[in-house]
């Protein structure tokens, strides 16, 4: 508080007197002072850790690679402006939760939680609901599925998403399966494409 | 891209570092990390549409299956997931980006 005051008062103290404070010098931390932060740190993050998952597309294949050939090839293409502004047709929220509801209600009748059954029973599902939504039609927009799969056993969960998007055409649907060990979660997310 | 999860790292050990897994807390623990990861994301300054989901559970044993498909430009378009864990919870982090043609 007394640096900010006397840089300040510098400015009025007349001429001789000239004073080395700048008005905004920081304030060097003490040795003990990085110490006892980073310290602190790492006793707080002891107990955890962390790892990146997975990470697409991947950097070092050539897949990316083939991608951009073509796409440099169709850069040589000219192709006319369409004018369109907006999507022909926007994406209908409640006609696409009514369908994938009743997928999940198909596929997740009778069946009880078993690990090795659901890790690829995900992916089918994830993959089924993609081209059903693709299905209905919509042009230019991309698709983003998400399936969870909880098994209830008195543990507590919380999913929390948010996004930064084009309000007017953009969208998103959820919808949940739940039975007696397991409760089923799919997110639909829908992005124009300009 | 490799620099998404760095932002979404930080902000998740900001937020939970330290703590454990608390009822009360809870929503407001996933709405901060999600808007804190976004906040950070927007800062990176490229043209994209971003979209962040975050999953905290509570340690104990339970099974959890996730699974994503995306139908997108694959030259341009990705995502990232981090899992962070602790004693008592588990965090899982994804972020989705979508390039914005300009």
């Amino acid at each position: 508080m007394e640096k900010r005051g006397r840089g300040a008062k510098a400015p009025s103290v007349s001429a001789p007197q000239q004073p080395p404070v700048t008005p905004r010098k920081e304030r060097r931390p003490s040795m003990f002072e990085k110490e006892a932060y980073a310290q602190i740190l790492r006793e707080r993050l002891r107990e955890s850790i962390h790892d990146v998952q997975y990470v697409e597309p991947p950097f070092d294949d050539s897949i990316a690679d083939l991608g951009k050939e073509w796409k440099s090839a169709l850069a040589k293409l000219k192709f006319a402006n369409s004018y369109r502004m907006e999507p022909l047709k926007k994406f209908q929220a409640h006609s696409v939760e009514t369908k994938v509801q009743q997928i999940l209600k198909e596929s997740l009748q009778d069946v009880k939680y078993d690990d090795k059954v659901f890790s690829h029973l995900s992916l089918e599902l994830a993959d089924r609901i993609l081209s059903s939504v693709k299905e209905f039609g919509y042009h230019r927009y991309k698709f983003i599925i998400k399936v969870l799969f909880i098994q209830k056993t008195g543990q507590a969960i919380n999913i929390a998403s948010r996004w930064i998007w084009d309000v007017a055409w953009d969208s998103w649907v959820s919808a949940k399966h739940e039975t007696e060990t397991f409760v089923a979660l799919v997110l639909v997310f829908a992005l124009y494409c300009e | 891209m490799e620099e998404y999860h760095r932002p979404c790292d930080e902000c998740i050990d900001g937020v939970l570092g330290g703590e454990d897994y608390n009822q009360n807390n809870i929503n407001q623990w996933t709405a901060s990390i999600v808007e804190q990861s976004l906040a950070h994301l927007v800062k990176l300054g490229k043209a994209y549409k971003y979209i962040v989901t975050c999953a905290v559970v509570q340690r104990s044993p339970y099974g959890f299956h996730t699974a994503s498909s995306c139908f997108w430009d694959t030259t341009s378009d990705g995502t990232c997931t981090v899992r962070w864990e602790n004693r008592t919870m588990n965090c899982i982090v994804n972020v989705f980006a979508i390039a914005i043609v300009l």
